[in-house]
């Protein structure tokens, strides 16, 4: 806490540290280094592929190279053990069967099933790293596909205005529909009236006329004295007389 | 011939000071460790291997039993590898000595034993007595699984202990009486076929380490589930 007051004072006294009141509690482990620089261990040092050349399972390559300009390693290998066999350095005791036996069985099996174990072996890394390269493949197809969409959809969106084209279109088709099916109504309905009055005018002439014809037949009706109707009788009966005289004479023919 | 036969089993020691404990520290040199994921065909093998081993070992266990299988791996890699090097000619097995497995067995078995007592008392004490026995054989049947229970340990040290010594000291009298035979050549290949023989039998002393850590598995389980 005082070093918090300390800090507050030299921020009004020298206004450049005024950021340095920030760090107070920091300043205690300003000594204590933390994530400067690389860990050491990244990047990691790639290891040798194969391991250094060995013959006979024991002895690097690098020994026969380096016998070879001073003397023949076989050579060598022979008289050592000549020499250790002969002055009973070595002693072929019960111990010296057991290890002929257990190093022949042991190359045996080496030999057998050496190979199957390295392929093995070999098929299990090869396992783990596909796993991982399948992994990140599919995350790249996975990305591949999210881009592939996007771009869709942006093309679809370049294509929007043909959608409202055809939208504004049909709108409008429907709006003229709509229009030509009300003035249609419009022109049906003042048929209808005019029409109407057609027929009542019509109805009133017939009615006229009929009351007219009616109105004339009876007073012509009414004219007619009884004197003239017996005339008009008379003469009716002397003329169809006259027509049956004519009429009779000719069937005789 | 009698001091030439034991001589294998004498705690080697270099100018007085016990090499028993590097020959007990040497096996850990040959599993290595690896900080990287994809290794050599060696750390590959016994990565796999492993984790087959402790795979099956440690299904039948529940949650507190499974805290258990560092230790139950551990140990069976340990028996594994002594074993098989002790193989190798002029080499010193550790595990022949009685005094190396009471150490295992005594403090592992002792582990499980109170475990069990101090989580389910009941469960524990009712290992005494099987199910379904006689009313008049129950005083005797507890004094027999008590018996049974307290030779546990011991039956697990003397078990290791004496298959290890008994495989070693017979190929070692086998291969001197290959080397007695050797003067006299027609029966010595015969022998040595059953050196061969033996060998690879003796080869199921890896089979001691299972027998070794099921025994232990075996009884680590029933002290904690039932």
């Amino acid at each position: 806490m005082l070093s918090r007051v300390v800090l507050s004072a030299a921020a009004t006294a020298a206004p450049s540290l005024k950021n340095a009141a920030f760090l107070g509690p920091g300043v205690l482990q300003a000594t204590r280094t933390f994530h400067t620089g690389q860990p050491h261990l990244v990047p990691v040092p790639p290891l040798p592929e194969y391991g250094g050349k060995v013959r006979y399972g024991l002895i690097p390559e690098e020994f026969f190279q380096f016998l070879y300009p001073k003397t023949g390693p076989y050579v060598l290998g022979t008289g050592l053990i000549l020499y250790a066999l002969s002055k009973e350095i070595y002693v072929i005791s019960a111990e010296t069967f057991t290890a002929l036996s257990v190093l022949g069985v042991m190359v045996y099996g080496i030999k057998k099933y050496g190979p199957f174990v390295a392929d093995f072996a070999d098929k299990l890394n090869e396992q783990k790293l596909a796993q991982l390269e399948e992994a990140k493949q599919a995350s790249i197809q996975h990305i591949q596909n999210a881009i592939d969409t996007e771009k869709s959809q942006q093309a679809l969106v370049q294509k929007r205005h043909y959608l409202f084209d055809v939208q504004r279109n049909n709108i409008a088709m429907a709006l003229e529909v709509t229009y030509r099916e009300r003035l249609y109504r419009v022109y049906k309905e003042v048929k209808n009236r005019l029409d109407y009055h057609i027929s009542v005018q019509n109805m009133m002439r017939r009615k006229e006329q009929e009351h007219m014809i009616n109105w004339v037949e009876k007073h012509v009706v009414q004219s007619i004295s009884t004197q003239q109707e017996k005339e008009t009788i008379a003469k009716c009966i002397a003329d169809l007389k006259l027509l049956a005289k004519k009429a009779q004479a000719q069937p005789v023919m | 011939m009698n001091e030439n036969l034991f001589a294998s089993f004498i705690a080697p020691t270099i100018l007085g000071l016990p090499a028993a404990v590097l020959t007990i520290l040497f096996p850990p040199l040959l599993i290595p460790t690896s900080k990287y994921l994809i290794n050599n065909r060696l750390i590959t093998t016994q990565q796999w291997l492993i984790k087959l081993t402790s795979k099956q070992m440690m299904t039948m266990h529940n949650t507190k039993g499974r805290t258990w299988s560092l230790m139950l791996v551990s140990l069976i890699i340990f028996i594994a590898t002594t074993n098989l090097l002790g193989l190798l000619p002029h080499s010193f097995t550790p595990t022949t000595q009685l005094s190396m497995n009471l150490a295992m067995a005594i403090p592992l078995w002792a582990g499980t034993v109170i475990m069990g007592f101090r989580s389910k008392i009941k469960n524990a004490l009712a290992h005494f007595l099987p199910q379904g026995t006689p009313t008049p054989l129950i005083p005797m049947l507890v004094i027999i699984e008590t018996i049974s229970l307290l030779i546990q340990p011991m039956a697990l040290a003397v078990r290791l202990t004496a298959n290890i010594t008994a495989g070693h000291l017979l190929m070692h009298l086998i291969g001197s009486a290959t080397l007695a035979m050797s003067t006299i050549n027609l029966p010595s290949t015969l022998i040595i076929f059953t050196i061969l023989i033996l060998l690879t039998i003796l080869e199921i002393a890896v089979a001691l380490i299972q027998a070794y850590v099921f025994t232990l598995l075996v009884s680590l389980y029933l002290h904690d589930n039932t």
